[in-house]
């Protein structure tokens, strides 16, 4: 039974990508020697297209949409932003007043509960993007989670990336000079995901984020920097700005970089959706 | 505007689509899922003016969530509290039985959307749940486990579960 349990966690979790890079690994190696196990991965993948095929992320009916943007007009959000220290002062209409009861009770424990988990923070200071995308570089070395999407197949990792950032990520095979894909992630730049991809070099790890130009934080041009002992370098093209930041010495991100944009050739460079 | 309603506008509004679709999918009923959305969104403005989010969707999620709870709970007098871990899995024998399905069978019963919606519709609202956050909202197993406050073992049995109810409703 467990064996039968293990399977079948195993083929949904490698569905979603969320498998780590060996499990990924071992899973891809058992299902060229095993066609059953194929298979059934085929069928549960069938599946999950039909779910994702029929029952599509409904849009929100337009009256509720124009309820709901009319609480961040400065007028119409009064009552709503109030808080709720000087609400019994205001005589709000029935059901506003009811409305809001039934939020400020919820929010006290449905809130709190959330708080626990999710990561919240102050409002940041402004940062550069390659001081965001460093510490994002040093969190995911440090949680052991370089990628969250282990794959060496940028025909995996780019659909995963795509439904995930507003940025559709532009992937080069760069095997052959030496850095292998192991897979991507999303970093958030203000606020916005952006597309990762993760090579490796030996045990080394080089991320690279593509932004838009006009992302907040992104410093045109290029040029090379040293930020808490991590290797930065960022450059451009026509459409992106792209920041890699790496443990390798800076010789090699060099030959990175310069791998990475042989490959983006104007003939490769227009933007594949 | 206050900076919260700037933010809410930024962080939530882009959301709404995600945010009905769960809504609708965990109460079953369109004017009850925009009764939900609208209270969520009052919630998240709320804990905007205090706090900053890191992760917008999972967040917003999050809320509709236990909005959607609260409110079942309230209105239909039942929560969708539901115990389990991976030992229910055992549970599960070969989702798509022990011979090889007719092939041109199940093609045929996953082209048929209205058969799909019912049977997702059909699962228990814990798989629904589940299933929902991941395929139609793509959230990650993480993710799901906060918005749900369950293991992440939890989350990838009631999936797995999920999935293997819907293969064999599919199959019949």
């Amino acid at each position: 039974m467990r064996d039968n349990e293990n399977r079948i966690l195993r083929l949904n979790a490698a569905l979603d990508g969320e498998l780590d890079a060996m499990s990924a690994f071992e899973l891809e190696r058992a299902m060229r020697e095993d066609p059953a196990l194929a298979a059934e991965y085929g069928r549960f993948a069938a599946l999950r297209e039909a779910v994702r095929r029929h029952a599509p992320r409904e849009r929100a009916p337009r009256g509720l949409a124009d309820r709901i943007a009319a609480l961040a007009e400065p007028a119409a959000a009064a009552a709503p932003t109030t808080s709720a220290a000087i609400l019994p002062f205001r005589r709000a209409a029935p059901s506003r007043a009811r409305m809001f009861a039934l939020a400020a009770s919820i929010a006290a424990c449905g809130f709190v509960a959330g708080a626990g988990f999710m990561a919240l923070r102050a409002p940041g200071a402004p940062h550069s993007a390659a001081d965001a995308l460093v510490s994002d570089y040093a969190r995911a070395e440090i949680a052991g989670a370089p990628f969250d999407v282990a794959s060496s197949d940028r025909h995996t990792v780019k659909p995963w990336l795509a439904a995930r950032t507003t940025v559709s990520p532009n992937i080069v095979d760069l095997a052959a000079a030496g850095f292998p894909l192991v897979g991507g992630r999303v970093a958030v730049v203000d606020r916005i995901p952006a597309p990762t991809l993760v090579y490796r070099h030996n045990e080394h790890l080089v991320a690279v984020t593509e932004l838009p130009p006009d992302a907040k934080g992104v410093q045109p041009g290029e040029g090379t920097r040293t930020i808490d002992g991590y290797h930065v370098a960022r450059w451009s093209d026509a459409n992106l700005a792209y920041v890699a930041v790496s443990d390798m010495d800076e010789k090699t991100l060099a030959d990175f970089v310069a791998a990475f944009r042989g490959e983006r050739s104007p003939a490769t460079e227009a933007p594949r959706r | 505007m206050s900076d919260a309603q700037r933010r809410f506008r930024d962080i939530v509004l882009p959301l709404l689509d995600d945010a009905y679709a769960l809504a609708k999918w965990l109460c079953l009923n369109g004017a009850d899922a925009e009764d939900i959305v609208q209270e969520a969104a009052i919630r998240a403005l709320k804990a905007l003016e205090t706090h900053d989010v890191e992760r917008p969707k999972a967040w917003f999620l999050m809320i509709v969530r236990n909005t959607a709870m609260t409110w079942m709970a309230k209105n239909r007098g039942k929560t969708l509290t539901y115990v389990g871990d991976t030992t229910d899995l055992d549970a599960i024998d070969q989702p798509f039985g022990d011979s090889a399905p007719d092939p041109e069978t199940a093609l045929i019963a996953l082209e048929d959307g209205e058969r799909v919606r019912q049977a997702i519709a059909d699962l228990p609202a814990p798989l629904r749940e589940a299933l929902i956050m991941r395929d139609v909202n793509g959230l990650s197993y993480s993710d799901i486990a906060g918005a749900m406050g369950a293991p992440i073992g939890t989350v990838m049995s009631r999936l797995a579960r999920a999935r293997a109810a819907l293969a064999k409703a599919l199959r019949s």
